[in-house]
């Protein structure tokens, strides 16, 4: 599925237009196209890009896309064609994730989610109770777990346990095997480090794909795909890989000031299931639809 | 109080893998191909697999009618038995439903809200086959999930039986060992694949012409829906062993989550004489005897005291004293469990010290 969120055509007085029309249009593929999004999926979707510190993200991005560049606000962007009409494609690479709040002096780290609210009320649990995670620390990723309260420990206390309120990221302590909060800066961890649900994407039934945040990197791994197939192109297209979704598409709005005014924008959308759960689903199969999709609206097709 | 803990070995308080001592290496070789084999309770055989491949060549391992893998070592009285359990928690496939869904029942207890909205692996003669545990429709409970299911990624019954799938089926969740800062270590199953690689460990090590006794080392089955395997055990030995060590996991409450009334046993402070626990008692004199053997070769020894049940205490009603050791864990049952690998070698050293000395 995919979504035309904003066309404003340069010299007209009026409102801005909004296209709703679904681009159902399909040409054909060939097979190498299908499998570039299918692996791109697979491959962002292993990434971490907590809101804010997108950079692990961004710099594989531009490993792949030649010609690309990083502008001063983190996204990464790349122009194709030339001339008038000026259009954008984007997608939003960032997460909601965590980041250190504090460390103690027994070596226990506390987070805060970023960018605040919870997405669906057991964002934090599922992604944190008792699971591994990642701090992305100064040397590189550092391995850690989220600490639960031990079965046997807890099943001999009555039905209190039972009665709980879902975790949250306030009960959330981090243990990265440190004994003392020198041995947590010793692995370059500090306050305001990244922290992620540990990315293994699973790829099970008839080409789907689970994981964390699955939908939005198919819908960047089908954007990608889209551009490094080098489409015709009506006028110039700006492909932006766009930072800081969850503040109020800042890093979006920062391409338009800094890039803009464009005639018309696109925001493809993946479709998935279980959204804002560690087993987030997309069709690999819809994914390269919409990478066909946005061939075509560079191409000037609707 | 008998027996005080002997905390005689000194360990760096961080350490980095490359930093390794061959012993941990050692010890991280063994327990993670142990940790990254699926063996749900009824279901261990890849465990089993694994456990005989590890084994020293000498080793004359038999399997019994449920499943133990038997090592005997030695020879005359008395005998004494050394178990520790090749099972882990999990599910099993209960139905199939028409949406080619799974329902399923878990295998042995823990807290289902960890396994909800994961990937789930689905154990199959053909291969394991890749699913996810469903996220629930509604309710936000925390550690009650409503009854799970697991899709394979089919709409139908057939599509799902197609597959290899079937009643009885076991299901985990993927799972790999990873090491943290330090000796520390995470993975799933630790619990009790880490005594397992104890005994493997104390095999490999054990000097055979010191033995005065048959000593037997069982690796058993089903511990985790109701000690099982070692019942068997237990019942063929009948009133022969005078001794039976269960080698199982220390639950510690080492964890700024967990009340500290008992239990604080810490990790990296070496192996745990668990004295007493749901199923079992130690008599004092044997605490005793285990304090000094573990004094004689220099071996750290924490004394405590946790929940949970253990293989041993299968073999108190044929008169064997259960002298049951651990090593202490975070966060028991969970996909997140943690210990340290020098706990785990010095827990090797404390089994090869009793088979040869005591």
């Amino acid at each position: 599925m995919m979504r035309v969120v904003t066309r404003r055509l340069v010299g007209w007085t009026g409102s801005t237009a909004l296209l709703g029309a679904a681009l159902l249009a399909v040409q054909p593929s060939t097979r190498l196209a299908a499998q570039d999004v299918s692996s791109f999926t697979e491959r962002l979707a292993a990434l971490t890009a907590v809101s804010g510190s997108e950079q692990a993200l961004t710099d594989s991005l531009l490993a792949w896309l030649p010609g690309s560049a990083r502008d001063r606000f983190g996204n990464v962007t790349l122009a194709l064609g030339k001339g008038e009409p000026k259009r954008l494609a984007s997608c939003a690479v960032d997460e909601v994730g965590y980041i250190v709040g504090t460390i103690t002096d027994d070596g226990y780290i506390r987070l805060r989610r970023v960018p605040g609210a919870l997405p669906q009320p057991l964002f934090d649990q599922q992604m944190l109770e008792g699971q591994r995670v990642t701090v992305m620390g100064d040397a590189g990723p550092v391995p850690g777990v989220v600490a639960v309260r031990s079965t046997h420990l807890t099943r001999f206390r009555g039905a209190a346990a039972a009665a709980e309120p879902p975790f949250t990221v306030d009960d959330a302590w981090l243990d990265v095997g440190a004994t003392s909060r020198a041995d947590v800066a010793r692995l370059g961890i500090h306050v305001l480090s990244a922290v992620a649900r540990l990315k293994r994407p699973l790829r099970y039934g008839d080409g789907e794909l689970a994981a964390p945040f699955a939908g939005s990197r198919a819908t960047c791994a089908a954007l990608l795909a889209a551009a490094l197939g080098k489409p015709a192109v009506r006028g110039t297209v700006v492909v932006a890989f766009t930072v800081q979704s969850s503040y109020a598409q800042t890093g979006l709005k920062a391409v338009r000031a800094l890039q803009g005014p464009f005639a018309e924008e696109l925001a493809p959308s993946v479709p998935s299931q279980f959204r804002f759960t560690p087993v987030e689903t997309v069709s690999l199969a819809a994914a390269d639809s919409v990478r066909r999709a946005i061939v075509q609206w560079i191409g000037g097709g609707k | 109080m008998v027996g005080a803990a002997a905390l005689l070995t000194v360990y760096p308080s961080t350490r980095l893998p490359a930093q390794d001592s061959t012993r941990i290496q050692e010890v991280q070789s063994v327990l993670s191909s142990l940790i990254e084999s699926y063996g749900v309770s009824g279901m261990e055989t890849p465990v089993r697999a694994t456990v005989l491949k590890l084994l020293p060549a000498w080793a004359k391992a038999e399997t019994d009618t449920a499943g133990n893998v038997w090592v005997r070592v030695g020879q005359g009285d008395p005998v004494v038995v050394f178990v520790a359990h090749m099972d882990e928690i999990g599910y099993r496939v209960d139905s199939i439903l028409d949406d080619g869904s799974l329902r399923i029942t878990n295998q042995g207890g823990f807290f289902q809200s960890l396994f909800e909205a994961e990937p789930a692996l689905v154990h199959t003669p053909k291969g394991d086959v890749p699913g996810i545990f469903l996220p629930r429709d509604t309710g936000a409970t925390r550690h009650n999930p409503p009854p799970l299911r697991v899709s394979v990624g089919t709409t139908s019954r057939p599509a799902t039986l197609a597959r290899g799938v079937s009643v009885g089926s076991t299901i985990t969740m993927p799972k790999q060992f990873t090491r943290l800062a330090g000796t520390r270590a995470t993975g799933r199953a630790m619990d009790d694949r880490v005594g397992d690689a104890a005994q493997i460990l104390a095999l490999r090590h054990l000097d055979r012409s010191k033995l005065k006794h048959q000593v037997i080392f069982v690796f058993s089955t089903r511990e985790e829906i109701g000690l099982e395997g070692a019942r068997a055990a237990a019942t063929a030995l009948g009133t022969t062993p005078r001794r039976v060590h269960a080698i199982d996991t220390f639950v510690s409450a080492d964890s700024p989550l967990e009340l500290q009334t008992f239990a604080t046993a810490k990790i990296g402070d070496g192996p745990v004489a668990r004295a007493l626990d749901n199923s079992s008692v130690t008599p004092q004199a044997y605490v005793d005897s285990l304090a000094q053997v573990a004094r004689a070769r220099g071996l750290p020894l924490q004394i405590g005291t946790t929940n949970g049940g253990n293989d041993g205490s299968t073999f108190t009603p044929f008169g064997a004293v259960d002298v049951a050791m651990g090593w202490p864990l975070r966060y028991s049952h969970s996909p997140a469990e943690v210990i340290d690998l020098r706990d785990v070698a010095a827990l090797a050293d404390l089994v090869q010290a009793i088979a040869e000395i005591w």
